[in-house]
C-alpha cells in the first residue's frame, strides 16, 4: 500500500508491522514523532506492546535491553544528546550481543545546542559495536528497519537504523507500507539463545579477565565481518520478496567509467545523483557512491568499487574534531591496503543542518574549496542566488 | 548446577569472590533464596555483581543478568515489560548497592517505581562505594572516614549527612518499601514474603556491613548490624503508599557509641573533641529516628528482642528442594 | 579461554575460596554446665530437648540412661545442676529439679518401662550388695545390658536411705516403691532380709558370683563423743528410720538437732511435725556467705532450709557443742560456743570453739545427725578382693542420693569391664565445660521459671509438701533451656554463612570446608557457643 507519509510515521508503521514487544523511549527532536506515532498505536490498539516512557534515554536504552534480554522484541529511538546519554548502554548492549533495533534521528550535537540533521550523534558511536545503517529515503528505512530485526536476530548484533532528522523524519514522501502478512511471513517469531529463563539459568554480563576479554572482542569483529554477508544476502531477498533493493553495503550511481567518485550517506545522496546526472551531461565522467553500511565498514566491497576512479572525494556530515572526516580515513586506509593510492579527498558539510545544495555538492565536485584543514575541508556555503559562497 | 542443600536453592552459590564475612553476601544470599531460583535477577554493577561472577564464573544460580552501574531498575523495568508482553509471571528483582540506588541509579529507580512496574528493588546498603576501594557515597553516614572523606586537620570524616532514602522512595507512594538487615532474620523473610504478594514496584532496603569499609572484625557483621538497629540509627520500617505501617520497636535503646566503637571507620571521632562532637551529632540522629518512628513505644508484634529468639529446629526458612544428586561433602575433619 | 556469552549457572564453585581461610571453625559438642555437674551425669540438655519437642517418653528414656529413679531425685535431690546452670545470670535457673520429677511422675503414671539396651543375655553373674541407690542403679544398668543380677539386703525392703533415711513429706514411699518396682521388672533377683556376711558369708557371695557390686551405704552413726550416755541422745539416722517405719514418738517440748547435713534438716523437719520446737546447731556458714568469710556453707540444700526455716525451725549457724548438759541422767540442754574454723588445714572437719562464747540451749532430746560410717563387718575380705567394686555412700564421702546412683552406673561400667577386659568407653566428661561467657545472650529472651518454689507450709502431717509442674508449665520450662554447648538446630550459621559453606542436613549441619573463609560469623552468632574456631597454621 503507497501512502504519503512523514518519515517519522512511515518508520512507525514499519515497526508495528514488525510486532515489537516492548518499546522504550524518551522524547527528542527529531526523534518525537516516532515515538508519538507509536505511543498512539499502542493507545489505539494497533500495536500490542508495551509502550514506556523512559526516564531517560540511558533508561530506554536499558529497557530495551532488559527486554531483549527477556526474550521480546523491541524497539528503541533517539538522537543526538539522547544517543550520547545512551552511550555507555549501547556498547554493553552490543557487548552482550543483544539483537536490539534502534532508530538514530540523526541530529547535531551541542554545544552550542542545535537540533538539525548532521551525523555527528551516530558517528560517535561507531565503535559501540552496532551495525549501522545510513537510509537514504523514508522507503528505505522502512525496508531496512523491516530487514534490520532479522539482521540483529541473525548476527546478534545490535542494529542502528540511521535516519537524516528533518530531512527525512519530518519529510512526507509516499511509501509503501508492505503488508503485515507478507512481514509476518518475512521476520520469524522473535527467538534469543540467551533469552533469561528459570527453564535454563545462566548469567549475562558476568565479568571477565585479562585472559578472555579480547576474545570477546574478537568474536565481536567475526560477527561484524559475517554482517556483511548477510546484509548482501538480506538485501537480495527482500529484492526478490518485495521488489526493493538498495545495495546492500554499497550504492553505487554511475560508477561505470567514472572517474571523478563522490562517496556520502544518507538522504544528500539524492542531491548527488542529481548533480551527477548534470555533470554526466555536461561530460563529466563523474559517479556517486553512497556508504549505506558504515558498520561494519565493507572495505572490499568498497575497493571494488572505487578501485578504477581516479579522484574520490568523501562527503559526511561529521568529522572528529581534531583529525577530520573519518569515513573519509577510512575509506583511505581501505584502499591504501587494497594497494590502491587514489588521492581521496575529505569534504565536511552539512553540519548543524547546513544545506548541502546541488550547488554545493557541483561545487564539491568541481574542487571549489573552502578553507582546506589538515586533512579535508569544509564545503562551501550554499548561496541565496546562484554561485557559491563563504559561510 | 549446586545441589548441595537439600533445603535451600542456593540461588547465590558458594565460591563466589566477596571478602570473608561480607554482610552483602550474607544478605544476597538470604534474600535470593528467599525469592527462589524462579525469578530473573538483575545486579547492578557493584561488590555483588563484581564477587559472584568473576572470569566467566558464576555463583548464581537463577536467571540472572547485569548490564551497567546505573541502569540496573530500568533493565529490570524492561524484564518486567517483556515479561508481561510475553504474558509469564515471575519475579523480577533488583540487586543493587548504595551506589546504585541512592546516588547513580535513583534516576533509574525512580522512574521504575513512577511508571509502577512490577519489580522488587534490593538494596544492600554498605554505606560506601565499597568495590573501588571504600569512596564515601550519599549513603555514608556523616563522620565516617573513607578513602574520599578522610579525617584530617581541618576534617572529621564526611561531613554530609545519610541520604534518607527510604523517604524518598516512599515520596514516590509506592505500595511497599521496607527497610530490614542481617540481623533479624525472621523480619528480612517477613519483609521478602510480603513484598513478593505484592505487585507494582517494591523496594527493600537492607543494611549489609562491610568489614573491610566499616573496618570490623569479619566475624562481627551480624553483630554489628543488630547494633545499628537497637541504636536506632537504623530503623527498620516498612512503608505502604507512603505512609508508615510498620516498625521493629526497639526492646532497649542502645548507645550509639555500642555501635560506633566496634568499627574502625568511626575511630577517629574518639580522638579529639570535634570528634567526640560528631559522636553526640550521631546519637542525636539516632534519637530523631527514633521519637520520629516512635521506636520505642510503638505497638507492634515484633521487638529487637522478640526478632532474635533463636528457637530449637530454626525459625522457619526456605523451601525444601528435591536433591537430585549430592555431591560429596567433604568434612575436613 | 573463549569468549563465554552466558555463564553456567553455579559455576563458581569450581573455585575453592576455603583456600583464604586463616582460621576454621568447627562444631564441638561441648558438655552444659548442668550435666557436668550432676553427680549421676544424666545428660540434662538431651532430656529437656526432647521434653521441649513434647518427646516425653524418649526424654524420660534419656533420663533413666544413668538415673532411674526421677521421680525419686526429682524430689530429693539437691539438684547442685541447678547452682550451676548457665541461665541462672541470664534471669533463673531452669527448675530441672522439677522438670525431673515431672518426667519421673509421667512415667509411673503412664506406666512406661525400662527398655534392655540389649536383647543379647550374658551368662557372667553379678550380685549387688545392698539395695540402695548405688546397689539398685548398678543393678540397673547391668540388667540393661542383659547381665543376670542378684541383689541381697539385710532390710525388709529395698530402697536403703532413700527409704529410712527421707521422710514422707519429702518423698511419699509409693513412689520409692514404683520406680524401683519399674527397675526390678528388668529381670533382677532381689533377696531381702539377707545380710551377706551374716546370712550368706562373703567367700561363699565371691565365688557363686562373676562380680560383686558392694553398696552397703554408711549405716553406722556417728555418735557425740564427749558423751557416753545414750539417755535423751538419739543418732540422725535412727530417728528418721524410726519415723519412716511409721513410728510417731513422742517428744519433749524443745529438740536440738545437731548437724548442718540434709539429714539434720530431714530430722529438724520430723520433730517440727511431732510437735516439738527445734534448734539446730550447725559448725557452718549460712548459704549465700561472703567471700573471705572462712569456712564452709552449711551442705543442707537452700530450699530445704527455706522450707525448715519456714516452718519455724531455728538454725544457730557457726555453732558448735560443748558439752551436754545433764542434770543426773536427765538432759537439760546443751552448752553451746561460736565455732572459729570449721575444717583444720587439711580440711578434715575439726571445729574449735572460742572460750567465753559458751550459752545454754536447752533441749530435752539431742540428736546428732553428724555423718555415718561404714559397717565392714562380715565383709573384709571382699573389699580387696578382684571382681569386687565399691560403691554409694560406702564409697564416698559424698554421700548424696544422687550421689550414690552416679556410683552404681560407673560400678556398672566397671564390673563390664573387668567381666569382659575391655576397657569401658571415654564418655562426654571428656567434653570442655561451656561458660555464660561463651552463649550469645542475644538469641534468649528472658522467661520467667516455671514451678512454685515455696511449698505450702504445713507442720501437721506427713504428707508431701512439694507439688509437681503442670502439664503447660513444664513444656516452657524445658522451653528455657538454653542448650549450653550443643547444637539445637537453630539454622543460625546455616542462615548467616556468606558462602553457603555450611549445609543442612536432616540431621544437623556440615561444614563445606572447600569454601569456608573462615569470617568466624557462625561461632560469633551461634547462641549456645557450639561451634569453636581453630587458627590455622600456614
Amino acid at each position: 500500500m503507497r501512502k504519503l507519509l512523514e518519515g517519522s510515521h512511515a518508520v512507525a508503521e514499519a515497526v508495528r508491522l514488525c510486532r515489537p514487544q516492548v518499546v522504550a523511549a524518551y522524547p527528542i527532536t527529531p526523534q518525537t514523532h516516532i515515538i508519538e506515532r507509536l505511543a498512539q498505536q499502542v493507545a489505539d490498539g494497533e500495536l500490542a506492546a508495551e509502550f514506556i516512557s523512559a526516564e531517560s534515554e540511558f533508561g530506554a536504552a536499558s529497557l530495551v535491553l532488559g527486554a531483549v534480554a527477556a526474550g521480546a522484541q523491541a524497539f528503541t529511538a533517539t538522537a543526538s544528546q539522547g544517543l550520547l546519554l545512551m552511550t555507555e548502554v549501547l556498547y554493553n548492549i552490543a557487548g552482550m550481543r543483544l539483537p536490539v533495533v534502534m532508530v538514530c534521528a540523526n541530529r547535531a550535537l551541542g554545544a552550542p545546542i542545535n537540533i538539525f540533521c548532521d551525523h555527528q550523534d551516530s558517528m560517535a558511536l561507531r565503535d559501540a559495536g552496532w551495525i549501522q545503517i545510513y537510509v537514504e529515503s523514508n522507503q528505505e528505512a522502512v525496508d531496512s528497519l523491516i530487514q534490520a530485526y532479522r539482521l540483529a536476530e541473525t548476527c546478534e548484533l545490535p542494529v542502528m537504523i540511521c535516519m537524516d532528522g528533518f530531512l527525512l523524519t519530518h519529510t512526507f514522501e509516499p511509501v509503501t507500507l508492505p503488508t503485515q502478512s507478507a512481514v509476518d511471513e518475512y521476520l520469524p517469531a522473535f527467538r534469543f539463545s540467551r533469552t533469561l529463563d528459570p527453564a535454563r539459568p545462566m548469567t549475562l554480563g558476568g565479568g571477565s579477565e585479562a585472559d578472555n576479554y579480547q576474545e570477546y572482542r574478537v568474536a565481536q569483529q567475526e560477527a561484524m565481518e559475517n554482517a556483511e554477508t548477510v546484509i548482501e544476502a538480506f538485501d537480495a531477498e527482500f529484492s526478490e520478496q518485495f521488489g526493493r533493493s538498495y545495495g546492500g553495503l554499497l550504492q553505487g550511481y554511475r560508477l561505470d567509467g567514472a572517474q571523478t567518485v563522490l562517496l556520502g550517506l544518507g538522504s544528500l545522496m539524492g542531491t548527488v545523483r542529481d548533480v551527477v546526472d548534470t555533470l554526466r551531461d555536461e561530460g563529466e565522467a563523474v559517479g556517486a557512491l553512497r556508504l549505506r553500511c558504515f558498520r561494519p565498514f565493507p572495505a572490499q566491497s568498497l575497493v571494488q568499487s572505487l578501485s578504477t576512479a581516479q579522484r574520490i572525494i568523501v562527503l559526511e556530515k561529521a568529522f572528529s574534531v581534531g583529525a577530520g572526516g573519518m569515513v573519509a580515513a577510512e575509506v583511505r586506509a581501505a584502499l591504501q591496503q587494497a594497494g590502491i593510492m587514489t588521492p581521496v579527498e575529505s569534504v565536511i558539510g552539512g553540519l548543524g543542518g547546513r544545506d548541502l545544495t546541488a550547488d554545493v555538492i557541483q561545487a564539491i565536485f568541481q574542487g571549489t574549496t573552502t578553507e582546506p584543514f589538515r586533512v579535508g575541508r569544509f564545503a562551501p556555503d550554499p548561496v541565496e542566488e546562484g554561485g557559491v559562497g563563504h559561510g | 548446577m549446586d545441589k548441595r542443600d537439600a533445603f535451600r536453592h542456593n540461588v547465590l552459590t558458594s565460591g563466589h569472590r566477596a571478602c570473608s564475612g561480607c554482610g552483602e553476601a550474607m544478605a544476597a544470599r538470604m534474600v535470593t533464596d528467599l525469592i527462589g531460583p524462579d525469578a530473573i535477577y538483575i545486579n547492578a554493577t557493584g561488590c555483588l555483581q563484581v564477587f559472584t561472577t568473576h572470569n566467566q564464573q558464576t555463583a548464581w544460580q537463577a536467571p540472572w543478568i547485569h548490564s551497567v552501574f546505573a541502569n540496573a531498575a530500568a533493565v529490570a523495568a524492561g524484564v518486567e515489560a517483556a515479561m508481561r508482553a510475553r504474558g509469564k509471571e515471575m519475579p523480577v528483582v533488583v540487586q543493587a548497592g548504595d551506589g546504585g540506588t541512592f546516588d547513580i541509579g535513583l534516576q533509574c529507580l525512580s522512574g521504575m517505581i513512577e511508571r509502577g512496574h512490577d519489580v522488587l528493588f534490593v538494596c544492600y546498603d554498605n554505606e560506601a562505594y565499597m568495590n573501588t576501594g571504600v569512596q564515601r557515597s550519599s549513603s555514608t553516614p556523616h563522620g565516617v572516614r573513607t578513602t574520599t572523606s578522610p579525617p584530617g586537620r581541618l576534617s572529621q570524616g564526611k561531613h554530609h549527612l545519610k541520604k534518607d532514602v527510604i523517604s524518598i522512595i516512599a515520596a514516590h507512594h509506592l505500595p511497599y518499601a521496607a527497610t530490614a538487615t542481617i540481623a533479624y532474620f525472621p523480619d528480612l523473610k517477613a519483609k521478602v514474603e510480603k513484598a513478593l504478594g505484592i505487585k507494582g514496584p517494591r523496594f527493600l532496603h537492607v543494611l549489609s556491613p562491610c568489614p573491610l569499609g566499616w573496618a570490623h572484625d569479619s566475624a562481627l557483621s551480624v553483630t554489628v548490624s543488630r547494633l545499628a538497629v537497637e541504636t536506632g540509627l537504623f530503623p527498620l520500617l516498612e512503608l505502604e503508599h507512603g505512609d508508615l505501617t510498620g516498625v521493629m520497636r526497639l526492646a532497649e535503646q542502645k548507645p550509639v557509641q555500642e555501635y560506633l566503637r566496634l568499627q574502625g571507620r568511626f575511630k577517629h571521632l574518639f580522638n579529639t573533641k570535634q570528634g567526640m562532637e560528631e559522636v553526640r551529632h550521631l546519637q542525636a540522629l539516632a534519637d530523631a529516628h527514633i521519637r520520629h518512628y516512635g521506636l520505642l513505644e510503638a505497638d507492634t508484634e515484633w521487638d529487637t528482642r522478640r526478632a532474635m529468639h533463636s528457637a530449637r529446629h530454626g525459625r522457619g526458612g526456605y523451601a525444601q528442594v528435591t536433591v537430585s544428586a549430592p555431591r560429596e561433602v567433604k568434612n575436613g575433619g | 579461554m573463549a569468549a563465554k556469552l552466558a555463564f553456567e549457572p553455579g559455576s563458581s564453585t569450581a573455585y575453592h575460596t576455603g583456600d583464604w581461610r586463616s582460621q576454621r571453625p568447627f562444631y564441638h559438642d561441648k558438655w552444659p554446665p548442668c550435666g557436668q555437674t550432676c553427680p549421676a551425669s544424666e545428660d540434662i540438655q538431651a532430656w529437656l530437648a526432647l521434653a521441649s519437642d513434647h518427646q516425653w517418653e524418649a526424654a524420660w528414656h534419656k533420663l533413666v540412661a544413668r538415673n532411674p529413679f526421677p521421680a525419686t531425685m526429682g524430689r530429693v535431690c539437691y539438684h547442685p545442676c541447678e547452682s550451676a546452670c548457665n541461665r541462672k545470670h541470664l534471669d533463673s535457673a531452669v527448675n530441672i529439679h522439677a522438670m525431673e520429677r515431672h518426667l519421673g511422675d509421667m512415667a509411673l503414671a503412664h506406666g512406661w518401662a525400662h527398655q534392655p539396651l540389649t536383647p543379647g543375655r550374658q551368662t557372667q553373674r553379678v550380685a549387688v550388695v545392698g539395695a540402695g541407690p548405688a546397689g539398685l542403679s548398678c543393678a540397673f544398668q547391668l540388667a540393661r545390658r542383659g547381665y543376670p543380677v542378684t541383689i541381697f539386703d539385710a532390710a525388709t525392703e529395698a530402697g536403703g536411705t532413700l527409704r529410712s533415711g527421707i521422710p514422707d513429706y519429702r518423698l511419699p514411699k509409693s513412689v520409692l516403691a514404683r520406680e524401683i518396682g519399674a527397675i526390678l521388672a528388668l529381670g533382677i533377683t532381689l533377696k531381702l532380709n539377707t545380710r551377706i556376711g551374716e546370712a550368706i558369708c562373703a567367700e561363699t557371695l565371691r565365688e557363686e558370683f562373676d562380680a560383686v557390686f558392694l553398696a552397703i551405704g554408711a549405716q553406722r552413726p556417728r555418735l557425740y563423743p564427749g558423751d557416753s550416755s545414750q539417755h535423751s541422745v538419739m543418732s540422725g539416722i535412727d530417728f528418721l528410720h524410726r519415723i519412716n517405719q511409721g513410728e510417731r514418738p513422742a517428744l519433749p517440748k524443745q529438740v536440738a538437732v545437731i548437724g548442718g547435713g540434709n539429714t539434720a534438716i530431714d530430722v529438724a523437719r520430723c520433730a517440727r511435725r511431732l510437735g516439738a520446737e527445734v534448734t539446730v546447731v550447725c559448725a557452718q556458714n549460712p548459704h549465700g556467705t561472703q567471700l573471705g568469710q572462712p569456712g564452709a556453707e552449711i551442705p543442707s540444700s537452700q530450699q530445704e532450709i527455706r522450707q525448715a526455716e519456714a516452718e519455724g525451725i531455728r538454725i544457730r549457724y557457726r555453732t558448735g557443742v560443748r558439752r551436754l548438759v545433764r542434770s543426773g541422767q536427765h538432759l537439760s540442754g546443751l552448752e553451746v560456743a561460736r565455732v572459729d574454723q570449721v575444717h583444720d588445714r587439711h580440711g578434715n572437719f575439726d571445729p574449735k570453739l572460742f572460750e567465753g562464747t559458751e550459752e545454754f540451749l536447752p533441749a530435752g532430746l539431742a540428736i546428732f545427725a553428724i555423718g555415718q560410717e561404714v559397717d565392714w563387718s562380715g565383709l573384709e575380705s571382699l573389699t580387696q578382693a578382684p571382681g569386687v567394686v565399691l560403691g554409694g555412700d560406702a564409697a564416698g564421702e559424698h554421700r548424696f542420693a544422687v550421689t550414690a546412683v552416679g556410683s552404681g552406673y560407673q560400678g556398672a561400667m566397671s564390673i563390664i569391664a573387668f567381666l569382659t577386659g575391655i576397657p569401658p568407653l571415654r564418655e562426654h566428661h571428656e567434653k570442655a565445660e561451656i561458660t555464660f561467657k561463651a552463649l550469645n545472650l542475644d538469641y534468649y529472651p528472658k522467661q520467667a521459671r516455671r514451678g512454685s518454689e515455696t511449698a505450702q507450709q504445713r507442720i501437721d502431717g506427713f504428707d508431701e509438701l512439694v507439688t509437681g509442674l503442670a502439664d503447660n508449665d513444664a513444656e516452657e520450662e524445658a522451653d528455657r533451656c538454653l542448650s549450653c554447648g550443643v547444637c539445637f538446630k537453630c539454622d543460625n550459621c546455616w542462615h548467616f554463612c556468606p558462602d553457603a559453606a555450611v549445609i543442612k542436613k536432616a540431621d544437623g549441619y556440615e561444614i563445606d570446608y572447600d569454601y569456608c573463609k573462615g569470617c568466624g560469623i557462625c561461632a560469633q552468632e551461634c547462641p549456645c557457643g557450639h561451634i569453636d574456631m581453630e587458627r590455622l597454621t600456614a
